[in-house]
Order: C-alpha cells, then sequence, then structure tokens
C-alpha cells in the first residue's frame, strides 16, 4: 500500500511522437491535488497534446502520465477518474440539456436508479444555474449556457480531475470574464483538480494557482502566476505572458550591462557570463516624465493609446528603438498626459529589468 | 497457371466479351425481356457509308441515305444489309424486339421511324384493323412470286383480298431437352409438363410470353393452342401455377441457359432449335404430339413510315432468291418460297427441326389474333408470373 | 423605365430557374399528369387508350395485389439486408481505414455504379450460373448446385446493385460527425459499443433514413434484377408495368398501378423523413 498521492496529475519523461513530428518532448510535471493549473502555450506548443493524454484520447510514446498516483498508460478513457469540457463543448445534439447531463451517470455500473440520477442531474444543472433548461435542446441554448452544460455535464460524475480545453475561447469578452469569475468559484467549492488549457495569458493568470507555460513541445516555466509575470524563467515565457520592452545590451565585469546607446545598466546579476544579453522590461514598470536626468534614458513620443485609468505611450528612445509605457494617471488633468512628438525623458530600477543571455 | 484451370474458371476473358457484344447486339432475350430493358431501342447501324455505285434498278426513285428496319435477334445475316447499302446508298438502321406484342405496343404509340418491320403472321389483322400497316405495292416488289409460295404459310398476309404483308420465312415452337439430363422421353407437352415437375426439376424453362406459355398449357391439356374459353383457361392456369415452382426460368431468353446446363428442357423455336442443336448435339428439339404452334413471320410496311420507297427497295431486295437464300442459312429457320428451298444446301433441307416431315407438323396451329388481344390470356399471364 | 434592383434580381432568378421548371413540367408534371387522365380511361379494343371516366382500372389494383405485396415486402427486406451490409462498410471508410487511402477505397464503393447496371447483373448471371461458383464447387464434388434464378441470387443482386446508394448517405452522416462527440462520450465513461450506440448510430440516422428512403423507392420500381436474377419467376410492380404497357398494351391499368406506386412512394418518403427529423431533433435533414 502506498502513501495517499499528493500529486493528481503527474508526467514523467513524457514524450509525444506523431511520426517525425515530436509534439511533446520529454516533460515532468506535477499537479497538486486541488490546484487551478494553467497549460499555456501558443498554438501547437503541445499542450492540447498534454491535456488529450491525460484524458486518454492520446497515448505517450515514452515516459508515463500518472492520474492519482497510478500509471495511466494505455488505460482507455472511458477508464479515467477525469472528465473533460471541450473545446466548443461537444455537447451532443440528440440530446437535450438533461440527456446531456445524464449521460455520464447512465454509464456507471452497476446502474443508478433513474431518481439518483435525476436527483443528481438536477443539482448539477443547479450548480451551473441552469435549473429549468433540462429540457431544451442543444442548438436552442446560446453559447454561455452551452458552456455551463458542457461544464455540469463533466462534473456530473464527481471526477478528481477536471479538464478544460479553451472552454472560453468561443464566447464573447464579457462573458468571458464572468465565466472565468464562476470557474474560479467552482473549483474552490469543489476542491477539484482542474486543468485548462489556453492560449491566452490573461485567461491563464486570472484564474489559476499554477502556470505551465509551454512552447514547442517542453514546459518553460512552471510557477504561480505572480512568479511567472514578474520573473519569467526565459525570454520566451517574458515575451509570452505580458507585455515586455526587449533591447540588446552588452555583460559587462560586475554585473553591469552596456545598452546600444552607451549607457550602463548595474543589474546585479554577477552569474551571468560577460557577453551578449537581452534585457527585458515591463512596460509598466518604466517612469516617464518631462524633465530629463542624468541618469535616465530620452526620447520622442511617437504614439498614445489612452486607456482611461492609464495611458499607453510608444516612444523611440535615442539610441535603443521603439519603447512601449504603460503609465497611471496620477490626476485628472490634461497635463497629466504627454502628447505624441513630445521629448520625455524615461527611467526604472534596474531591479525590474529581466536579464537573459542572447 | 494450369491448363486445367482456365478452362475450367468459370468465365474466360474471351467468353464475357462475347456475351457482353452479344447482349449489346440484343440478342439477350429473343421474345420479351429485351424490350424490357429498352436495349431494343438501342439501335444497330450496319452500315453507314454510301454504296459506291448505285445500280439502275434502284435509280429511279429517290431513296434517301437511310432507312430503318424493326426486326428480331439474330434473325438477319449482316452481310444482307450491308449489300443493301453498296448496292442502293442506303443505310440500314436495325431496331430488335422482344415481342409481337412490344411491336404493336410501340406502333400504336406513334413515332417509331420504322419503313419496313417483321410481324409475325396471328398479328396482321390487328395491324390492318387499326390501319397502322399499308396494302402492300405488288409493282415495287417484283422480286416476289406469288407462285412460288407455300400459301399455307403466307395466307395471313392477305386481308379481306388485299396484300398486306410478304413471308420471311415460317417455323414451329417445339420442346428442346438436352438428352444427357433428361433420360424420360419428351414428346408432348403433356410430358414436357410432367419432366418439368419431375426429372426436370428446378431445369425447364417457359417463354415469356402468353401465345407459346398459355398455348401450349392448353395443348397439354388436350385444348387448343388457341383457347379463350375461361374454363379452358383455367385449367390451363392451374397447371402453370402448379409447375411455376419446379421451373428454372419464366424468360424467352433460353439459348444461354440451355448451352451453360444451367437449363435442360425449354420451349423453344425452331430456328433456335436448330442452332442449339448444331452447336450442342445432345440438345434435341421435337415437336409435341399433342400440338403447338406453327408460325410465319412477314415483312409489312407502316402506315407511318418516313421512307417508304427505301422500305420497299429492302423488300424487294430481300425477295431476291439469291439474297433470301444466304438468309435462310444464317438464320435457320424454314422458308417459304420454293426458288429459295431449291437453292438451300441438302444439309438444311434435309435437317429435320428445319423441315419436319408432315406428320409431325399437323397436329400444329397457327397462333390465332384473338390471343393478341384477349385481355383474359394477358391476365392469365400476369397471375401465373406473379404467384 | 428603368429597372429597380429587385426586379432584376427576380427577372435573373426566373431566367436561371426557367430551364429546371420547363424540364420538370415537361418530363414530370405533364407525363403525371397524363398517367392520372389515363388511369381513370378504359383499355381500347386492341389495346391503348380510350377516353372514359371511370375508376374501375382502380377497383381492378386487387388482380396485382401479389405484384404488389411481393414489391412491398422487398423492397424493405432488400433495404435493410442493403443497410446491415452497408453501415460496417461506410463505418470503415469513415472512421476507421486510413485517411491517405479513404478517397480510393471511396472509389472503389463507387467506380462500380458507371458501369450499366445492366451489364453488372448480367455478370451476376455468370457467376451464379452452372459455368461460375456451382463450377467450382462442382471441382470439389459438390454437383448440381442451382444458384441462379432463386429468390436468394435476386436479393443478392438487390444488395450489390444498391449497395454504393446505401453506402454514400451513411458515409457522409458518419464522415462529418464530429470526433470530438466520439470522445465526449468516452470520456463520460461510456465504453466503444455504448458509444456507438449512443452517439454514432443516431447521429448517423439522416444518413440511414436518406439511404434507406432512396433503396426503398427505387426497389418499388425495381423489375431488371428480379427479371435477369430471378429467371422471370419474381414478379413486381415494375414487372407489372411494363408487361402492362409493352405487352398487353392495357395503358389505363397501368396508369392506375403506376399512380397507386408514386403514391406509395410519397407516403414513404414522408415516413422517413418524419423518423429522421424526430431522432435528429432538427428539421435540417436532407432526405435524397
Amino acid at each position: 500500500m502506498t502513501s495517499a498521492p499528493t500529486n493528481d496529475i503527474e508526467f514523467r519523461s513524457v514524450t509525444k511522437r506523431y511520426g517525425a513530428v515530436t509534439a511533446v518532448s520529454d516533460i515532468n510535471l506535477a499537479v497538486p491535488k486541488g490546484a487551478f493549473v494553467a497549460l499555456l502555450g501558443p498554438s501547437g506548443c503541445g499542450k492540447t497534446t498534454c491535456l488529450r493524454m491525460i484524458g486518454g484520447f492520446e497515448q505517450p510514446t515514452e515516459g508515463e502520465v500518472l492520474i492519482a498516483g497510478n500509471v495511466a498508460n494505455g488505460v482507455p478513457a472511458y477508464r479515467r477518474p477525469v472528465n473533460m469540457v471541450f473545446q466548443q463543448y461537444a455537447l451532443f445534439p440528440h440530446f437535450d440539456v438533461e440527456q446531456n447531463v445524464a449521460y455520464g451517470l447512465k454509464q456507471l455500473r452497476p446502474r443508478l436508479p433513474a431518481a439518483e440520477i435525476s436527483r443528481r442531474v438536477g443539482e448539477a444543472l443547479e450548480m451551473v444555474r441552469l435549473s429549468g433548461f433540462s429540457k431544451r435542446r442543444i442548438h436552442e441554448m446560446s453559447g454561455g449556457q452551452q458552456q455551463r452544460v458542457a461544464l455540469a455535464r463533466a462534473l456530473v460524475n464527481k471526477p478528481s480531475v477536471l479538464l478544460l480545453d479553451e472552454p472560453l475561447a468561443a464566447l464573447d469578452k464579457k462573458l468571458r470574464t464572468a465565466m472565468q469569475i464562476e470557474l474560479q468559484t467552482l473549483q474552490r467549492d469543489l476542491g477539484i483538480t482542474f486543468v485548462l488549457v489556453t492560449h491566452d495569458q490573461e485567461e491563464a493568470l486570472s484564474m489559476s494557482d499554477l502556470v505551465c507555460v509551454m512552447s514547442a513541445g517542453s514546459i518553460r516555466q512552471l510557477a504561480t502566476p505572480q512568479e511567472v509575470y514578474d520573473r519569467p524563467a526565459d525570454l520566451f515565457v517574458a515575451d509570452f505572458v505580458g507585455k515586455t520592452n526587449r533591447f540588446d545590451g552588452t555583460m559587462e565585469a560586475g554585473g553591469m550591462v552596456r545598452l546600444g546607446n552607451g549607457s550602463a545598466l548595474a543589474s546585479g546579476r554577477t552569474d551571468l557570463a560577460p557577453g551578449a544579453v537581452t534585457v527585458a522590461l515591463r512596460p509598466e514598470a518604466i517612469r516617464l516624465s518631462r524633465q530629463a536626468g542624468a541618469t535616465t534614458l530620452e526620447g520622442t513620443v511617437t504614439h498614445r493609446i489612452f486607456l482611461g485609468s492609464a495611458a499607453e505611450y510608444s516612444v523611440a528612445v535615442d539610441g535603443l528603438g521603439d519603447f512601449l509605457i504603460t503609465a497611471e494617471r496620477q490626476s485628472q488633468s490634461e497635463n497629466d498626459l504627454v502628447a505624441p512628438g513630445e521629448r520625455v525623458a524615461i527611467s526604472f530600477d534596474p531591479g525590474t529589468a529581466h536579464i537573459f543571455p542572447a | 497457371m494450369s491448363k486445367w484451370f482456365r478452362e475450367n474458371a468459370p468465365i474466360s476473358a474471351r467468353d464475357l466479351t462475347e456475351e457482353f457484344m452479344r447482349l449489346k447486339r440484343g440478342s439477350v432475350t429473343r421474345r420479351h425481356f429485351l424490350g424490357v430493358t429498352g436495349l431494343g431501342l438501342a439501335a444497330a447501324v450496319l452500315a453507314r457509308q454510301p454504296g459506291l455505285f448505285s445500280s439502275e434498278a434502284y435509280a429511279a426513285e429517290d431513296l434517301g441515305s437511310a432507312m430503318s428496319l424493326a426486326t428480331w435477334p439474330n434473325y438477319h445475316d449482316p452481310a444482307t444489309f450491308e449489300a443493301f447499302t453498296a448496292a442502293t446508298g442506303v443505310a440500314v438502321e436495325v431496331n430488335v424486339f422482344g415481342s409481337n406484342e412490344e411491336m404493336l405496343a410501340k406502333l400504336q404509340a406513334g413515332g417509331t421511324g420504322w419503313d419496313l418491320f417483321v410481324p409475325t403472321n396471328y398479328t396482321i389483322s390487328t395491324y390492318v384493323s387499326l390501319g397502322l400497316i399499308d396494302p402492300i405495292d405488288l409493282a415495287k416488289v417484283p422480286n416476289f412470286d406469288p407462285k412460288t409460295q407455300n400459301t399455307r404459310f403466307t395466307n395471313e398476309g392477305t386481308v379481306d383480298g388485299k396484300v398486306f404483308a410478304l413471308p420471311k420465312n415460317w417455323g414451329t415452337t417445339g420442346i428442346a431437352f438436352n438428352s444427357d439430363k433428361v433420360k424420360s422421353p419428351v414428346t408432348s407437352w403433356k410430358e414436357f409438363f410432367e419432366v418439368a415437375m419431375t426429372e426436370a426439376d428446378g431445369r425447364a424453362m417457359v417463354h415469356d410470353y402468353q401465345l407459346t406459355t398459355i398455348g401450349n398449357a392448353l395443348v397439354s391439356l388436350g385444348f387448343s393452342f388457341n383457347s379463350v374459353k375461361p374454363e379452358e383457361l383455367a385449367k390451363a392456369e392451374e397447371l402453370l401455377i402448379k409447375v411455376k415452382p419446379h421451373l428454372y426460368a419464366i424468360n424467352s431468353d433460353y439459348q444461354p441457359s440451355m448451352r451453360a446446363s444451367d437449363a435442360w428442357m425449354t420451349m423453344c423455336w425452331t430456328n433456335d432449335g436448330a442452332q442449339l442443336n448444331r452447336d450442342i448435339p445432345e440438345i434435341q428439339f421435337v415437336l409435341g404430339t399433342d400440338g403447338g404452334e406453327i408460325w410465319s413471320d412477314f415483312y409489312a410496311v407502316p402506315t407511318s413510315a418516313a421512307n417508304k420507297p427505301a422500305g420497299y427497295a429492302l423488300l424487294n431486295f430481300l425477295m431476291d432468291p439469291q439474297n433470301a437464300v444466304k438468309e435462310h442459312v444464317a438464320n435457320g429457320a424454314p422458308t417459304t418460297d420454293s426458288r429459295v428451298l431449291s437453292l438451300l444446301p441438302a444439309e438444311i433441307t434435309g435437317n429435320k427441326i428445319v423441315y419436319p416431315d408432315e406428320a409431325a407438323l399437323t397436329p400444329l396451329e397457327f397462333g390465332a389474333a384473338v390471343t393478341l388481344t384477349d385481355p383474359a390470356r394477358a391476365e392469365l399471364m400476369a397471375r401465373f408470373k406473379s404467384a | 423605365m428603368p429597372l429597380t434592383m429587385t426586379t432584376k434580381r427576380r427577372l435573373v432568378t426566373t431566367a436561371l430557374l426557367a430551364p429546371a421548371s420547363v424540364w420538370l413540367f415537361v418530363f414530370l408534371v405533364l407525363p403525371f399528369i397524363a398517367m392520372m387522365v389515363f388511369s381513370v380511361g378504359e383499355r381500347g379494343p386492341a389495346g391503348g387508350y380510350q377516353t372514359a371516366f371511370t375508376f374501375a382500372q382502380y377497383a381492378n389494383l386487387p388482380a396485382r395485389s401479389a405484384a404488389y405485396w411481393n414489391t412491398l415486402m422487398l423492397a424493405p427486406v432488400g433495404a435493410f439486408v442493403c443497410l446491415i451490409v452497408a453501415y460496417p462498410t461506410a463505418y470503415y471508410l469513415a472512421v476507421k481505414a486510413n485517411p491517405r487511402y479513404r478517397l480510393l477505397l471511396v472509389s472503389l464503393v463507387v467506380v462500380p455504379f458507371w458501369t450499366s447496371l445492366l451489364v453488372r447483373t448480367y455478370a451476376w448471371m455468370y457467376i451464379l450460373g452452372s459455368r461460375g461458383i456451382p463450377n467450382l464447387l462442382d471441382m470439389i464434388g459438390i454437383e448440381d448446385v442451382r444458384l441462379l434464378n432463386t429468390p436468394g441470387a435476386v436479393l443478392l443482386g438487390i444488395v450489390y446493385g444498391y449497395l454504393p446508394l446505401m453506402i454514400m448517405p451513411i458515409y457522409v452522416s458518419l464522415e462529418k460527425l464530429d470526433r470530438r462527440l466520439l470522445e465526449a462520450s468516452a470520456d463520460l465513461g461510456a465504453k466503444p459499443v455504448s458509444t456507438f450506440f449512443s452517439v454514432t448510430l443516431p447521429l448517423s440516422l439522416p444518413g440511414v433514413m436518406t439511404g434507406v428512403a432512396l433503396v426503398t423507392i427505387l426497389l418499388l420500381g425495381e423489375y431488371l434484377i428480379p427479371q435477369l436474377l430471378g429467371g422471370g419467376k419474381v414478379f413486381f410492380i415494375g414487372n407489372a408495368l411494363v408487361d402492362l404497357f409493352l405487352q398487353s398494351r392495357n395503358w389505363p391499368f397501368g396508369s392506375a398501378i403506376a399512380v397507386t406506386l408514386v403514391a406509395i412512394v410519397v407516403v414513404v418518403l414522408m415516413v422517413a423523413m418524419r423518423i429522421a427529423w424526430r431522432i435528429s431533433g432538427t428539421r435540417q435533414v436532407d432526405l435524397v
């Protein structure tokens, strides 16, 4: 007898190949019980393949996938204690809402009594606030309602892990935000593991406890949303998650980075070998002012996008190229905004700059 | 692959091609099926090139460049039409049909385009009464000589003293059986139906043709071949329905089945009987001692014909004994013309299938016009086939 | 006066539809009207049609009750056997076959259809005739087997002849079936067999119904295969019609039978559409 596993999902050196194409390459991943994990990455990064390997729709070429501590390799989808909310929901068009939700329960052996099925379907529909829709046909439901049916259908069997494949992609922005909150609440209430696949970094950051950033079949970083944002593991993560200004520099002795315009940046990074580096800087980490100072860079504002509480500027920095800068508004005066064409000085805390070997 | 295997293969490529060509020519069925499939409409244009010269005999009238003939499958020598085209410049389009009923149906419906066609004796009076055929202008058929014709076979071409059709050939409807398979004597229609239910169970064929199938059933019961008496027809129907489960097929295209030994016994027309016996000697042809059909086929000109001069030209050409003899050698049916008879080789005139002894012909009857239009016989046939 | 856009568009639509409408009218509506008129007429003394107004032809329909019975039995049975053979084939083509060879395999189903059914049925006469399979059986000592001109031969010919018409609609409906629905079913714990009966089969039913309706309707008018492979001993409405028009020349009775057959076809089609609608839950079902 083994001790109760602490991880609901575990990937051990998992590789998945389709012929000559490697979709997932030597992945190790552990998803703790009750976590909300987002697999984030551009299309083709292998995130969906990972999800499908958990669901049982794909089998790893190498390595092991564990579900609740048991090796799941070779176990067909219908024997796995996980359920999935499919992209575009994959609801059964020939069934009504109730029949869709009851589907999983009807597969259970020994058979559940009809009353029990009906009670649990009722609960599930209530949970997604769709009571009263049970006799509706799927094509009579809106996109958001279909999304809830899919959730109810996947949750009715009380899976230990819920898989969500781009569940919000088909919804408009307002509905998407509402569903993000709803999904988070649901996960917290149910206390089960959620694994979400998305290409939308905002969705990943806002909902999940852990973000797993993937690219080209490998995991680039597995960390909390805040850590992924604030301390991206590499340039890809920095680029993919949130907005980033990148510029080239040269690492010199003592952690000094020499920039393209000749100025130097005290990075404090003594761990990096001298040589070419890339500096990444978040737009909101940069301050913008009208007065020039001795330690600052200078440039000309080329565009301004007004966002209400903040403004986004595009600034051509002398000797370094275009920068994107987000500036919170301090007051509601017109003077608070800088107009295109104005000369500005920019400055930042060297600690907020991320330095990666080029 | 061994030769043995190839010889025993279900069907060789050559056989299949042959059969397919046969199908294309339209000889799949003798009397009925062809028309049913619509293939009868698929006309074979035998010769399209105009003749190299035109003989003076045909120069008097403008014959046009094409004409249309409606006839039976495998009933002519293709060389005949080639020779006609060479002599006149008129190409002959040949349409083949499965039954007299079908030819009548087409002419009644109109728009056939036929300039000459080949009806059987018992149908001619009906064509005349419906006004579907012209009296023959004998002046245009100098090759026809009424004095050399055997009137026994040709008198039905004359209706109310007027000649409406000129004879092509005569024939009989008898029994063909494979003597390797059927050992019981088959000499009458009575025996035909008995053997069909016993020794040849599942191996006998009757025509898909009311005249012969009902007629021979009537004969086997001792009634007239042409009876339309309700009580006699009822007895014939009873017999046919009793026999039906034992039959191999109800189909007038019996040659392929007989040749393949799928069928062992069938109702059979003279010319088919002669051909089968010539190729497969164990297939014998006999006439019923209790009766059966004797018939003659004619040429007639439809009232609706578009190119009557060419129709007459072909008719006159076919009445020339030199041409007619080739036709008779090719299709194996007996001639009505003593001039032709004298030209035929002895192995044909001596063939008892083609020219039976007079005693064998005595019990036979010509088909009667009434059977063609009698609804009771048509309905009986339908009940027999659907039983 | 200049034409408005709407008028122009209408004129264009009319112009585009005109050939089809004329074709339909001349070759479908007019003949049907003629058939209706004939069906209340009388047979002429030597056959054909003669003007009258009587329902005697319809009253006489029981005279072909055997043909109706045979046809109404054969059509659904033939369609059902076709379905039994076609469904696994279509399933294999649409779901299991390697996509690389799918087109090739589908063509293998369709290509024979480009050859005349008459020729292909004729080939069966050889395969089943004594020079065919019975000859092979003879070689291994089984003698005098008769396959041709049996009800089994007719059924075989029908299944063979109509199989592509059954496979194709089922193939299409299976091919456009969303694979994620099958995954969803498995995900929810359904074993493959259960998935097939709960998801695949119901969702391919429009294709099944199309195939069944198509084959049934065509079988209602079938006469060639029974004639060739049944030795003319099997008599269907199609055979009755051919005999009435081309042999006994009883046009009015033939017309009455044809009109009744059309009525039966319409009923079959309506019932099939109803069933398909009910099962698939939408009215977006293309039948035929």
